[in-house]
């Protein structure tokens, strides 16, 4: 077979060893053995649990609840995962084709000689997904209003792939797609010629991989070319300067506001309290499973309520019955007269199928996570929520919430920001996904907006001659659909109802 | 396992020719109409179930229209996910009309089945039996807690 592995790809010891050893005993080796080892999810991560000391009780109890989750989930069953080197790899919208003359020669030469050279797709591809926001569970949080939850550890995973989407999407909007996290791969170097575009970086990787050289190129190509955009920003975001006065210290305070708005006390915008208690309103509470369509809910209702004390200037749109109507999108986007056209997240709750995912769905979810508007989809595997965030082959690549980690204090100036990243990708067989998701969308522009449109519609409709969609868009708004309905149907619903079973005489248990 | 439940009630209450036979009367009597019979999906634990399963709907009707019908009679707020599938399609495609469907979909027996459920709800079944002060068992397997409204008898 024809991989990367063990060499690009691969997870060097399973979470149970990372969770029963040293985080650094266990790591090392991999730095000295194997030049490209991806150590298992958040080694790093471990860190704060060795230092903290509990309550015992608690302790044996967040330890048996996140074990329990960890052989629950397999973890430690699956220890590795590899990636074909020969297909791309998508990643919300950019694709790495690890099959190159250059990976191919870094993979077999040791480390020690390579140090100078650059290494394009692979550690693009690392850089790039260790960037993503990566939420899971945390145990030892406040605990959640009006019950004894101090974790969500076994039911909150959709309410963590939600945060990721909303996550991955205010980066997008307050970054752009093509930020990345400085120490995703390397340590944290001064970024003096983000617009240098050949520079490239050396640096002793922050997460235990062997020191290596990245070219930034792609990076900082374009830039924050559409981060700083045309709009007018309100009054509260004037900090967001235009692209070319990119400081090194905007975007890591950015990232930090970000990653802090999903941490886990009652009044992180969007942290786990506050959703918990958005989704009241619809029947759920603390210790709920929660529902793909259900979380977008919330999270619209999140958004509408913190965005203008943050001078977010986004907005949330979740789409009834699969069909977007462009007429509510153009009004939750323009709120009031006078105001500038706010960015939008779209949120389109959808069911691929009945029991499993219907296998004529497979491309057009391909085809959604090839977009650069794609935000990810959140779904998962039956009882499992994921948050997926590209494809290779016929496999979905996701950031996986079910890892119990100790809760950080993100209202501390500094605090650590590597349990917010996952380092290892992990993959999924279509075949396995849940019919059951949402798929988040986001436009910073109206034109972005009408682009995407029509660039979704072509790839849903007509192009794979696919007559039933996952979703729609439609002119106009949902409210015109209803009068139109009452109109073009003249007689009301009931009406009909009623006279076709005085009709239908024979067959009386018919309804209309 | 609840899931192995039988998809189509309606389909198994009958025999083929009988069914058969009857949609051929109904489409015979009614041509410019659709036998269309609609059940819960058998994984389905949020949404109710509807009073009834049989519906002759007009061939012009758009999928919005009878989403939109179905929608009242379940009495669903907007917010509530609802879909209706189709041989394991999400039938979104709000325009399509029902002669469409009809010609797309047609079971061989002559009527156009169709499914309805809302999303799964994710999260481990351990998280339901953990004992936390406070909390009583909320989680019945599902399947078991649910019955058909109205019996089988009714639609036949």
């Amino acid at each position: 077979m024809n991989s990367v592995s063990p060499s690009t790809a691969q997870y060097i010891q399973s979470q149970d060893e990372a969770q029963t050893s040293d985080p650094r005993k266990v790591l090392v080796p991999g730095v000295g053995e194997r030049s490209l080892g991806w150590n298992g999810h958040c080694g790093t991560a471990e860190k704060p649990a060795a230092s903290e000391e509990p309550d015992e009780v608690d302790k044996l109890k967040a330890k048996l609840m996140s074990a329990w989750n960890n052989v629950k989930y397999g973890w430690v069953v699956k220890g590795k995962t590899n990636f074909s080197k020969t297909s791309p790899i998508y990643l919300l919208g950019r694709h790495y084709c690890f099959d190159s003359a250059v990976s191919d020669l870094m993979l077999k030469v040791p480390p020690g000689e390579n140090q100078t050279r650059p290494m394009p797709a692979v550690s693009l591809f690392r850089k790039d997904f260790a960037s993503r926001i990566w939420l899971t569970y945390r145990r030892e949080f406040p605990p959640l209003e009006g019950s004894v939850w101090t974790t969500d550890c076994g039911w909150g995973c959709m309410l963590r792939s939600g945060q990721m989407l909303l996550a991955q999407g205010l980066l997008v909007h307050l970054l752009s797609r093509n930020w990345t996290w400085p120490d995703a791969l390397l340590s944290a170097e001064t970024e003096s010629e983000p617009k240098s575009p050949s520079k490239a970086r050396t640096g002793i990787v922050s997460w235990p991989v062997i020191p290596e050289v990245l070219s930034s190129q792609q990076e900082r190509g374009g830039g924050g070319g559409r981060a700083g955009g045309p709009r007018a920003a309100p009054a509260s975001s004037q900090a967001r300067r235009p692209v070319s006065v990119t400081t090194p210290g905007r975007e890591e305070r950015e990232h930090r506001r970000v990653v802090a708005w999903f941490g886990d006390h009652p009044k992180a915008a969007f942290g786990v309290h506050q959703l918990v208690a958005y989704g009241k309103s619809s029947g759920k509470k603390a210790g709920d499973w929660y529902g793909p369509s259900i979380v977008a809910h919330i999270i619209r209702k999140a958004v509408t309520k913190v965005e203008e004390a943050e001078g977010l200037d986004i907005a949330v749109y979740v789409a009834q019955d699969c069909t977007v109507y462009k007429g509510d999108v153009m009004n939750v986007c323009s709120g009031q007269p006078g105001l500038a056209w706010k960015s939008v997240i779209i949120l389109v709750p959808a069911r691929l199928g009945g029991e499993t995912l219907n296998p004529v769905y497979m491309e057009c979810v391909k085809e959604v996570l090839r977009l650069e508007c794609c935000v990810g989809i959140i779904g998962g595997k039956p009882k499992h929520s994921l948050y997926f965030i590209g494809f290779q082959d016929d496999f979905l690549l996701y950031l996986d919430p079910h890892y119990c980690q100790p809760v950080v204090d993100v209202t501390k100036p500094g605090f650590p920001l590597e349990s917010f990243h996952c380092f290892s990708p992990r993959k999924m067989a279509f075949s396995k996904m849940d019919p059951s998701c949402t798929i988040g969308f986001y436009a910073k522009t109206r034109d972005d907006f009408l682009d995407l449109c029509k660039h979704v519609t072509a790839l849903l409709g007509s192009t794979h001659g696919e007559k039933y969609p996952i979703f729609t868009f439609a002119e106009g708004c949902a409210q015109d659909y209803a009068l139109d309905e009452v109109r073009v149907d003249s007689p009301d619903p009931t009406a009909l109802i009623s006279r076709s079973r005085h009709t239908s005489t024979g067959t009386d248990e018919f309804v209309f | 396992m609840y899931r192995s439940h039988r998809a189509q009630r309606f389909k198994h209450a009958k025999s083929a020719a009988s069914r058969k036979a009857e949609a051929a009367f109904i489409r015979d009597k009614y041509p410019q109409k659709i036998p269309v019979i609609v059940e819960r999906y058998p994984g389905e634990l949020y949404l109710p179930f509807l009073d009834k399963a049989k519906f002759l709907v007009p061939q012009e009707m758009t999928m919005c229209q009878f989403v939109t019908i179905i929608r009242d009679r379940l009495a669903l707020s907007s917010s509530q996910t609802f879909y209706l599938l189709v041989k394991n399609r999400s039938l979104v495609n709000m325009c399509a009309t029902m002669c469409e469907l009809d010609q797309d979909y047609k079971d061989s027996d002559g009527f156009l089945y169709m499914t309805y459920a809302s999303q799964e709800m994710f999260g481990s079944y351990w998280s339901r039996f953990v004992s936390v002060p406070g909390k009583t068992r909320r989680w019945e397997p599902c399947g078991v807690a649910t019955q058909f409204p109205g019996t089988i008898a009714d639609l036949v």
